[in-house]
């Protein structure tokens, strides 16, 4: 009988805030190196928004450990070939990362937000990272749920930009930033990510065949189906598509589609304790 | 490298007297566990954070020429793979090959981070609640480096767990195949014992009288670590299309410069 890791709470929470971390860096990069002057506040709020999520990450890392006072053994070794030794190193990284970048948004210089643009582009590599790793390291374990269709990586990178960048959406409509044109291109790089998160889901699901049962059939299934495919992807899609230019169903659609991000990571590991 | 030891287990010689489990007990000084009703003798139903030596007991109706229930009895362990998933697993480097071949957690070097326990294709390794660490066999670590053999095998009183150097064992394994053949045991066959064949060759290996399935193994366990490559090549296609999603929606269209 293989045996799971028993991983719960704190990593679900872990995998949900490390993708929107994430993807709201690299999103927040691609705007402040292609967009236009007037997508800085998009750009502000994603680095801004990744500073704290990548800080509450390491805490949740630390905390879920057996032995939380050897956090620092995981420094001990690195090894290049395992997700979970490169995911606890990447976290360090990114997180400093994310720290130069907050910082440097903060000003208005023009000299400051060009080596702000260089430092998002090397930073953005691990922010790609921070969101898909997780999932390569699931799928790097005995358990065929988690293995057998290799997708897992993938899938959790669509995931991270789609709530990374929903994310960035609600902090420009709490913050009265909603009414520039940052909003559209936000909501088109949303439905993007969300139609490519679910024919990788899709995909996976075809691909695991028998063993997606602890997913598509068991206890979690009303999650899967109804959290996930359809509170988080579909009705945000219907709604985007329904009501473009009210900002207040926009921002409904993201909340929907951070719930989505949470219920993604929460059916895929507690589903493998069932 | 000092040369590979290995432990033998030539399941047709097992009694069933779990004289090895509790010897692995009392060696090690593994706690007390709440026994689990399995419906049978089985007990425990799988490997602990205390149980690194486990009996199984298969039954198998109407297994005897005669029409009687046929008793499979194995005495199950780490595997102490040379592929080992567990070890390639390990961030902090605390699951470590020693000198003689075998695969030991450093308890003062683990933090718990149970990525082991999802790697192990036998579903080995456990976690310890009390130490907040990974638990398995040890393959009497502070024994063999004693000159003394596993207790298990120690303790063993009919030659079913058998501990020596590896080449010689296997030797010895294949001679008894053929021995088990010979006297109808037609499916008799080694599992582990090929180093060319799956894991690179387990060091304990096993003889088994039927196929590996009805001892719960898996006929082919697979190296976790087989899926880094696709995986993270898959996501990297993934993160190419989503930056390319994110690129095409902020890109200024027709003015030229990415900053104008």
């Amino acid at each position: 009988m293989l045996k799971n890791p028993h991983w719960a709470m704190m990593i679900v929470w872990y995998f949900f805030l490390g993708g929107i971390a994430g993807g709201a860096y690299f999103t927040a990069a691609i705007a402040d190196n292609f967009g236009s002057a007037r997508d800085r506040a998009v750009a502000r709020a994603g680095y801004l928004l990744s500073l704290p999520l990548v800080g509450a990450c390491g805490l949740l890392l630390i905390a879920d450990l057996g032995v939380p006072s050897r956090f620092l053994n995981m420094m001990r070794a690195f090894k290049f070939w395992d997700p979970m030794s490169l995911g606890a190193w990447a976290v360090g990284v990114f997180g400093m990362f994310t720290l130069v970048s907050s910082v440097l948004s903060l000003s208005s210089s023009e000299e400051v937000a060009s080596l702000r643009r260089k430092i998002g582009l090397v930073g953005m590599l691990f922010g790609f990272f921070l969101a898909s790793y997780t999932g390569v390291l699931l799928s790097n374990s005995a358990l065929p749920f988690w293995s057998d269709a290799r997708l897992m990586g993938a899938l959790f990178l669509a995931s991270g930009a789609s709530t990374g960048i929903a994310a960035i959406t609600l902090v420009l409509f709490l913050t009265g930033h909603a009414a520039g044109e940052g909003w559209g291109k936000l909501k088109h790089a949303d439905r993007y990510s969300m139609v490519l998160e679910l024919a990788l889901l899709i995909v996976l699901v075809v691909l695991l065949g028998a063993a997606a049962k602890p997913l598509t059939g068991g206890h979690y299934a009303p999650l899967f189906w109804g959290g996930l495919i359809g509170v988080g992807l579909v009705v945000p899609l219907v709604l985007d598509f329904v009501g473009p230019r009210v900002r207040a169903l926009g921002a409904l659609a993201a909340v929907l589609v951070l719930v989505g991000g949470f219920v993604l990571r929460y059916v895929v590991l507690m589903s493998i304790h069932a | 490298m000092a040369r590979t030891l290995a432990m033998f287990t030539d399941t047709s010689l097992c009694i069933g007297c779990r004289a090895c489990q509790v010897a692995c007990k009392q060696w090690n000084e593994l706690g007390l566990e709440v026994p689990e009703w399995t419906g049978g003798y089985q007990n425990h139903a799988h490997f602990t954070d205390k149980t690194f030596r486990l009996v199984r007991f298969i039954e198998e109706p109407g297994g005897k020429p005669n029409g009687d229930l046929a008793w499979l009895l194995m005495s199950d362990v780490c595997k102490h793979c040379a592929q080992a998933g567990c070890l390639d697993a390990c961030p902090t480097g605390a699951i470590y090959r020693t000198e003689y071949g075998t695969v030991n957690i450093n308890q003062d070097v683990c933090n718990g981070c149970r990525y082991c326990v999802s790697s192990c294709p036998f579903g080995v390794v456990t976690f310890n609640e009390q130490t907040g660490t990974a638990k398995k066999c040890t393959f009497c670590n502070d024994r063999i480096h004693n000159g003394l053999g596993p207790a298990c095998a120690k303790a063993c009183p009919t030659g079913s767990i058998q501990f020596g150097f590896r080449d010689e064992l296997v030797k010895k394994a294949a001679k008894r195949v053929e021995t088990l053949k010979g006297m109808g045991f037609k499916d008799a066959q080694l599992y582990g014992a090929d180093s060319g064949g799956f894991l690179g060759g387990l060091n304990a290996f096993f003889l088994l009288l039927a196929k590996p399935s009805t001892y719960n193994l898996p006929d082919n366990p697979k190296l976790p670590q087989r899926n880094v490559v696709v995986d993270s090549l898959l996501a990297m296609g993934s993160a190419l299309v989503v930056g390319l999603g994110v690129l095409l929606s902020f890109r200024e269209r027709g003015k030229g410069g990415p900053h104008a």
